[in-house]
């Protein structure tokens, strides 16, 4: 029953289920993972760590170990989980190359997934609405050619999951255990990720999200990646964190620029200061992946739609009155064709009946 | 002897007739009423005893029965001290050649035997008529209200010892002329289109949800005008006709909120706080049934400030007489149904802070406290709100250049000439503006083209629309073709129609 676990899997497993390693533990076990590690080796790790959690006494039991770990695989069986562990032939190898890889995936969904290129949509949670019109738009074409990699919050991670959701190339990196409902009024968009994409945890069953949780999830979400865009970030945004750690693993980021002075974008531009590609659409990054531009279908236009459109893009963002005005139309009138242009998918409002052009 | 008087009990809206008879004879003193009295009508006696005997008359001696019949109607209130006190004094034969025949009676007394007036007149008056009744007496402070119904004689009385003089023929009272309907807007008040900055979208919304009686939504953070918005509706409103005038006034004399005018002449502007019940929204009480808020806006607007701060319960019963526009009570008292066609105005902050979406102030909202905060609005009820506008928060003149803002009188003849178009598409039947319409309406009178149907199908499917906001959108899409006088419904109808939904893709 447990063939697709070698007995050495099947012991970080355990491991890993027993709930937290403490740093050093993890970086010795990954560390001797990559070297590759004896059986006697990870039997004594398994055992001190075992023991410590039970405080029981250890007695070179290695039959026991093992039975306690067939435990483990079979509750994630019963909730149609799977896990990949370090030393599995599908785990991804980008995230093996980050200097602390979580020993084991808890996965619900598709497995293939892991397998393919990635590349790491986020955001903040408040994000102007062009910005998540935008990433929904990037992440819908990247999702031709990359799986998208995000968390689950609201905002940016809910505009790539939005545009991502419906190819069903997506990986959703959770900061708590598999069966944790976080944030809570997302649980059944969790249940329908992994319908479609895969959800992806290094936390066992029945952890909850802790503030430090979203810091360590951020690097699996940069680890996973070749490149990470970053659609929206305070100063001192928590999606800096993913962005940061993307850099010292040496993958490629990317920001959308925002207005001069938008507190919501401040962490974007200043990415961007520091040698972050600058991206307004997905061929952006695909250029930089050398990959070609995809055709865009451009959607046809009447001539008042194609005015108008034309004096937003001038302006960037701009009042409906104003707008109105500068086409010389009644508001009304702007207001239709803004709604023509809103189905179209090319502009956003942006609240207080502001428009804003996408591209 | 026995003395039969008519007079007239209230039954929701309607008046039922009520024959107060009155036996004295001869026995031990006591005094009897039967016939399913409340306690106000059963007090009555003590009212009428006073008031006969301070008004020089006297107070029969022996056993007295009143009876008011039919003996299965419930009668409350103190509209019956008159009647049951001519009936004493005829009865004591005091009233000897006196003709009370076909007089319908009505008022309360005071002790010293004046005639005070009473709520629920007209209602009665309009009931009795119908009934073919034509002669009334009723209290003088009464008498505004009562000269509006026309082709009857109203005697306006103020004390019970002038009743007897004009019964006896000893004094005339000259009948009231009849009054004719002058529909009135209150020139001295504030709120007019003119004194409102800017808005140019929440203006049109305005004119569009009044051309076609639609439901508005007014979205915005605090201080950006949303009330005084509001408040201008009843200027751009059409004025009443004197059927919707009867119909309404009826409604505010049941409720007793009828001012010193008699009549209401101006569309109600309802204002509930958003403390109030379900039972103060919809109607209700013990035992006698009183209209709600929804009623007594009938033909005119409700407007509920902070909409998510409203109890869930009473914003949840708005949604059936939004769409049948009327109410069904049912008490023990009775079930009673009360006409409640009034057009929802409503306003909200975009979030509990007020600043989300704002262009200079910082949302310090999380998103979740946001859902939490929208979510205190079903979906179901923002379905029937046809509008949903933001209202801006930067000064117009910040934006563009502005010129002389319009008032309220140039876009009511707008809005007039859109309605005139609907009484003419809806005439012979009971719809009256097109936000009434039914499905059969909206089969002939909403028809789109291929394109008009292509945008709704997209917009259908993009912003997952459920059939009613579907059908919605088609009404304002009529109303909008309308204001453009327009046979057809075009493209941009639909366009703009769907902007103003636009809220609904906010979750």
């Amino acid at each position: 029953m447990n063939a697709s676990y070698s007995e050495r899997e099947r012991l970080l497993l355990l491991l890993a289920a027993c709930g937290e390693l403490d740093e050093s533990t993890r970086t010795a076990l990954s560390r001797i993972c990559a070297e590759g590690v004896s059986d006697a080796d990870l039997e004594k790790i398994c055992a001190a760590v075992i023991e410590t959690d039970t405080n029981g006494v250890y007695k070179g039991n290695r039959a026991g170990l093992l039975r306690l770990a067939d435990e483990v695989v079979a509750r994630l069986e019963r909730r149609n989980c799977f896990a990949v562990t370090l030393l599995s032939a599908d785990y991804p190898a980008a995230l093996a190359a980050i200097p602390d890889p979580p020993l084991v995936l808890f996965c619900a969904g598709r497995r293939e997934l892991l397998g393919a290129r990635k590349f790491c949509i986020v955001g903040s949670r408040l994000l102007p609405a062009w910005a998540a019109k935008a990433g929904k738009n990037i992440a819908q074409e990247l999702g031709a050619r990359f799986v998208i990699v995000t968390g689950i919050a609201e905002g940016g991670d809910r505009a790539a999951i939005d545009g991502a959701l419906p190819a069903a190339n997506l990986i959703s990196v959770l900061p708590c255990g598999l069966d944790v409902d976080y944030p809570a009024a997302h649980a059944a968009l969790k249940r329908e990720i992994a319908g479609r994409g895969l959800v992806v945890t290094e936390y066992p069953f029945g952890t909850r999200a802790q503030k430090y949780s979203f810091h360590a999830r951020n690097r699996i979400l940069a680890g996973l990646s070749e490149g990470v865009l970053v659609l929206a970030a305070g100063e001192k945004s928590g999606t800096l964190i993913t962005a940061n750690a993307a850099l010292s693993y040496g993958r490629d980021v990317f920001a959308l620029p925002h207005n001069a002075g938008a507190a919501q974008g401040a962490g974007c531009n200043e990415l961007i200061k520091q040698g972050a590609y600058l991206c307004t659409d997905a061929g952006d990054v695909l250029e930089a992946y050398g990959m070609p531009r995809t055709a865009r279908r451009e959607p046809a236009l009447t001539p008042a739609e194609e005015k108008l459109l034309g004096a937003l893009r001038q302006r960037g963002e701009a009042h409906a009155a104003v707008l109105a005005q500068l086409a010389g139309v009644p508001v009304w009138e702007a207001q239709a064709t803004l709604a023509a242009l809103e189905l179209k998918g090319l502009i956003a409002r942006s609240g207080g009946n502001q428009y804003a052009a996408l591209k | 002897m026995i003395a039969k008087i008519v007079c007239y009990a209230l039954q929701g809206l309607e008046g039922v007739p009520v024959e107060v008879e009155t036996d004295v004879s001869r026995g031990i003193p006591a005094y009897e009423m039967v016939g399913l009295p409340d306690a106000a009508v059963k007090e009555s006696r003590e009212r009428v005893r006073s008031a006969i005997r301070n008004s020089g008359f006297s107070f029969p001696m022996g056993k007295i029965t009143v009876n008011l019949a039919p003996a299965d109607v419930k009668k409350e209130g103190a509209a019956f001290d008159l009647a049951v006190a001519v009936s004493l004094l005829k009865a004591s034969e005091q009233l000897v050649g006196a003709a009370v025949q076909g007089i319908v009676f009505l008022g309360e007394l005071a002790l010293d035997g004046t005639v005070r007036p009473v709520t629920g007149l007209l209602p009665v008056l309009i009931s009795a008529k119908a009934n073919g009744y034509t002669r009334f007496v009723v209290p003088a402070g009464n008498a505004k209200e009562a000269a509006y119904l026309g082709g009857a004689q109203i005697y306006p009385v103020s004390t019970l010892a002038e009743t007897v003089r004009f019964l006896l023929g000893a004094e005339a009272i000259s009948p009231l002329a009849p009054e004719t309907f002058v529909p009135r807007r209150h020139a001295e008040q504030s709120a007019d289109l003119k004194y409102v900055k800017g808005q140019p979208v929440a203006r049109r919304a305005l004119e569009v949800a009044v051309a076609g009686g639609h439901n508005l939504l007014l979205m915005g953070p605090p201080g950006t005008g949303k009330t005084m918005l509001a408040r201008c509706l009843p200027t751009v409103m059409p004025d009443l006709t004197f059927a919707e005038a009867l119909e309404i006034t009826k409604i505010h004399s049941v409720a007793g909120t009828l001012g010193e005018e008699g009549i209401v002449s101006e569309r109600p502007f309802r204002t509930p706080h958003h403390t109030a019940t379900t039972v103060a929204m919809c109607g209700g009480g013990t035992r006698a049934v009183h209209p709600g808020e929804i009623s007594l806006a009938h033909g005119g607007v409700l407007f509920l400030d902070e909409l998510p701060e409203y109890k869930r319960s009473a914003l949840e019963a708005l949604r059936q007489p939004l769409e049948d526009g009327k109410i069904t009570v049912a008490r023990a008292g009775g079930t009673i149904a009360f006409p409640a066609r009034f057009m929802l105005c409503a306003s909200m902050n975009p979030c509990p802070c007020g600043n989300y979406g704002s262009a200079d102030k910082v949302c310090t909202c999380s998103p979740a406290e946001i859902r939490r905060y929208r979510r205190k609005i079903s979906g179901p009820l923002l379905d029937r709100i046809d509008l949903q506008v933001e209202v801006d928060n930067v000064p117009y003149d910040a934006l563009a250049a502005d010129g002389e803002q319009e008032d309220s009188a140039a876009v009511r003849e707008r809005v007039n000439v859109a309605r005139a178009i609907q009484s003419v598409r809806f005439e012979g039947t009971s719809v009256r503006t097109n936000a009434e319409m039914g499905e059969r309406e909206l089969a002939q009178f909403c028809r789109l083209s291929a394109e008009g149907e292509r945008i709704l199908k997209d917009a259908f499917e993009r912003m997952k629309l459920s059939a009613r906001a579907r059908a919605r959108i088609l009404k304002v899409a009529r109303t909008i073709a309308d204001l453009a006088a327009c046979e057809e419904i075009l493209p941009a109808h639909v366009y703009e129609a769907v902007s103003y939904r636009l809220g609904d893709s906010l979750e």
